[in-house]
């Protein structure tokens, strides 16, 4: 487990009843906070700290999201149990990854009773993910034992055959402390080492020696959660692409960039031609540049000639990866500076809590601080100084 | 309206390039001996302000003004105003609302001290410098999420932006502008933009992704007119009114070795750069491709790329 875990005390049936309303107290308007705020907040920002810059990232990923859904899942130390617990977090996950990596793909398959199945393909649409999710969302859903060992080689089968230049990925949510395997499920783990699929686990009851292996082996990484918070946490740290391996090839991949165009008669667009609803007829879309058939949304693969349409906003929104905002420093000393006003939302700078950014030395607040690494990726400072507005763009 | 709990602050971002409204007083002196067009403009945007903070008593309002060399909030103004110039004497306008008359004061000596500030050290700046919008964008969107989060208890905030700009976007600010973007519809903030006779692609992009509104004014005559009429409505009262229609806009990506629209183009796999064809390595991160399928029809020019390095 990460160091920065070990300042919260271990099992939770070991912890005092929890008093939940004696952390709250008032402030000096009289709205009502959190007396470890700055606490939690502390910890967020050393999360962002730890991410390391200037490395090469797999940016086009593949992901299979294996869920656990056997009897282990129905436990109650999550709330309302796992399993409602970890759909809920899965699709705020899925919305953020395909928010953060908007060329990427995803699938979720599921494993009980020995089996696996698939929920969803590989695909870039969020909302068929969803709805696999919520098909999911009801009682007796849970039975029998995982199988790990299917899971994966379900998972392995479909990302295989992905070209190299592809970043192969497996996510696994693990509740069942056991698996129940047809064959030797290290030869499945060393098969997934020479595909370059990277597996990683998040354990919701304890640590598992077999998880473990795999993590290792695939380079991926292990964590077991203590609670709701922490399982979020871990879960959105996948949602950052992860660093590339060494060997990973590179290549020029074609794209199309559509045009949203009207045409003069109305038509039927290729992506609910399979919905048995929902079928509409409208004169604007976007057009395959390859093969002009008609979709409504991007990004997508053309479903005729295998073309990614993307538009040029969705390159842009992997930028904050591929070039990530130098953290500020903080300021500890009692140096007076000139700087009265925290340089983005004009609020007077208490005495702590200051940050200042490297490149053009304006100073900031500590929730400005956040929302500028966390959400902004823009520092308001140096984009607003001439000499430093040209920014990173060979 | 008792279910409405909603504050609605609107930030303003103005474009003050002096260069730009340079050259428009310079074009209004060769036809007529009228006001001086940036004070007709700040006349307008006040009298839109005012209107905006009239409609309700919870309405709340923010400037910004962005240069070529900086970007600076001038309302409301982080030094305390009473003591710079003493409330006396704005105070009495005969009859104005004291609130609207102070705000109106302080925002016309703040773009004067601007402007003469820009016009002290912009002797050395280049004839294309562009307004720092992304700079001025970050800035409101730190400012809306601290309003955000001082909102009362029991209250929510609806933010949004309106940038009224007349000057080109430069493409070195193409990325930070994006990311600004990007963060404003996150956080749900409608980004309306009314541009001063000249079209931009950005704001086309921030308006279009953010779902505000996005005009350009071809008669500088008629900027209070259209402000009113289309800026003043928040984004749920527009829903019932008949806003001009959505610009098509050009979602091609600019190839990075020819600055030229594609249609089909070929993106790096490792840092995502455009190109119009097929390279041996990467411009941007000198990543060595396998050439897909190309590689085998091609197999001497690829041995030659080899043996140059």
């Amino acid at each position: 487990m990460a160091a920065d875990d070990d300042d919260e005390s271990g099992y939770r049936w070991l912890n005092q009843y929890e008093k939940s309303w004696e952390a709250i107290q008032e402030d000096a308007q009289g709205g009502l906070q959190f007396v470890d705020d700055d606490f939690i907040q502390r910890a967020r920002r050393r999360r962002l700290l730890a991410q390391p810059g200037n490395i090469r990232l797999g940016m086009m990923r593949h992901l299979y999201i294996i869920l656990d859904l056997s009897k282990a899942m129905e436990e109650a130390d999550l709330k309302p149990s796992r399993l409602f617990c970890t759909l809920k977090l899965l699709e705020n996950f899925i919305v953020e990854y395909f928010d953060q990596n908007p060329i990427s793909q995803l699938g979720i398959i599921s494993t009980n009773n020995k089996r696996a199945e698939k929920l969803s393909e590989l695909s870039g649409n969020p909302r068929i993910h969803a709805s696999a999710l919520t098909q999911k969302e009801k009682p007796n859903v849970c039975q029998g034992e995982p199988s790990l060992q299917n899971a994966l080689e379900t998972a392995k089968k479909s990302l295989r055959h992905l070209p190299g230049h592809a970043s192969r990925e497996i996510l696994i949510v693990f509740g069942s402390l056991t698996t129940c395997d047809p064959s030797d499920i290290m030869e499945t783990f060393e098969s997934l080492k020479e595909c370059k699929i990277r597996c990683s686990v998040i354990g919701l009851s304890a640590e598992v020696k077999v998880c473990k292996t795999l993590a290792t082996t695939t380079q991926g990484t292990y964590d077991v959660i203590l609670d709701e918070k922490h399982f979020r946490d871990i879960l959105m740290q996948h949602v950052i692409p992860p660093a590339a391996k060494a060997d990973a090839e590179a290549a020029l991949i074609r794209m199309g960039f559509p045009q949203h165009l009207m045409s003069s008669t109305p038509s039927l667009c290729l992506c609910h031609l399979d919905s048995e609803w929902n079928k509409e007829i409208n004169s604007s879309g976007y057009f395959c540049p390859q093969c002009n058939s008609k979709y409504c949304d991007l990004p997508v693969q053309c479903k005729a000639c295998g073309l990614t349409l993307v538009s040029a906003p969705h390159l842009a929104r992997s930028f904050q990866h591929l070039f990530p905002l130098a953290q500020f420093t903080e300021i500890t000393t009692d140096e007076e500076s000139h700087q009265k006003n925290c340089f983005g939302c004009e609020s007077l700078l208490s005495k702590n809590l200051i940050y200042e950014c490297p490149e053009c030395s304006k100073r900031f607040c500590f929730e400005c601080d956040l929302f500028i690494h966390e959400t902004l990726h823009v520092c308001p400072g140096c984009s607003s100084t001439t000499s430093n507005a040209v920014i990173i763009k060979t | 309206m008792a279910e409405d709990t909603f504050r609605r602050l609107l930030v303003v971002v103005c474009d003050l390039s002096p260069i730009w409204w340079g050259k428009q007083a310079a074009n209004a002196s060769e036809n007529s001996d009228k006001m001086q067009p940036i004070n007709a403009f700040l006349n307008n945007v006040l009298v839109f302000c005012n209107a905006h903070l009239m409609m309700k008593h919870t309405n709340e309002l923010a400037i910004v003004c962005a240069t070529s060399s900086k970007s600076q909030f001038i309302y409301p103004c982080p030094e305390d105003v009473s003591d710079a110039n003493g409330e006396e004497s704005y105070g009495n306008m005969d009859g104005k609302y004291e609130h609207f008359a102070t705000m109106n004061n302080v925002v016309v000596d703040k773009v004067k001290n601007i402007i003469e500030e820009e016009s002290a050290d912009d002797v050395n700046l280049p004839e294309n410098s562009a307004t720092l919008l992304a700079g001025a964008l970050s800035m409101t969107l730190c400012y809306i999420r601290q309003a955000e989060r001082n909102c009362p208890v029991g209250q929510s905030m609806k933010a949004r932006i309106l940038v009224l700009k007349g000057s080109q976007d430069v493409s070195t600010q193409y990325m930070a502008t994006m990311n600004c973007i990007f963060a404003a519809q996150k956080n749900n903030v409608t980004i309306d933009s009314c541009l001063l006779m000249s079209d931009s692609g950005f704001l086309q992009q921030a308006s279009d992704i953010t779902g505000g509104v996005y005009f350009k004014i071809t008669k500088m005559e008629s900027l209070l007119q259209y402000l009113l009429w289309m800026f003043l409505p928040d984004p749920n009262t527009r829903e019932s009114l008949v806003m001009p229609g959505a610009v098509q806009i050009d979602y091609r990506a600019a190839c990075f070795c020819h600055r030229t629209l594609v249609d089909i183009g070929f993106v790096c796999s490792v840092c995502l750069s455009i190109y119009c064809q097929l390279l041996p390595r990467c411009h941007t991160c000198q990543t060595r491709f396998k050439l897909p399928s190309a590689a085998m029809t091609r197999p001497k020019k690829k041995k030659k790329e080899k043996t140059a390095d």
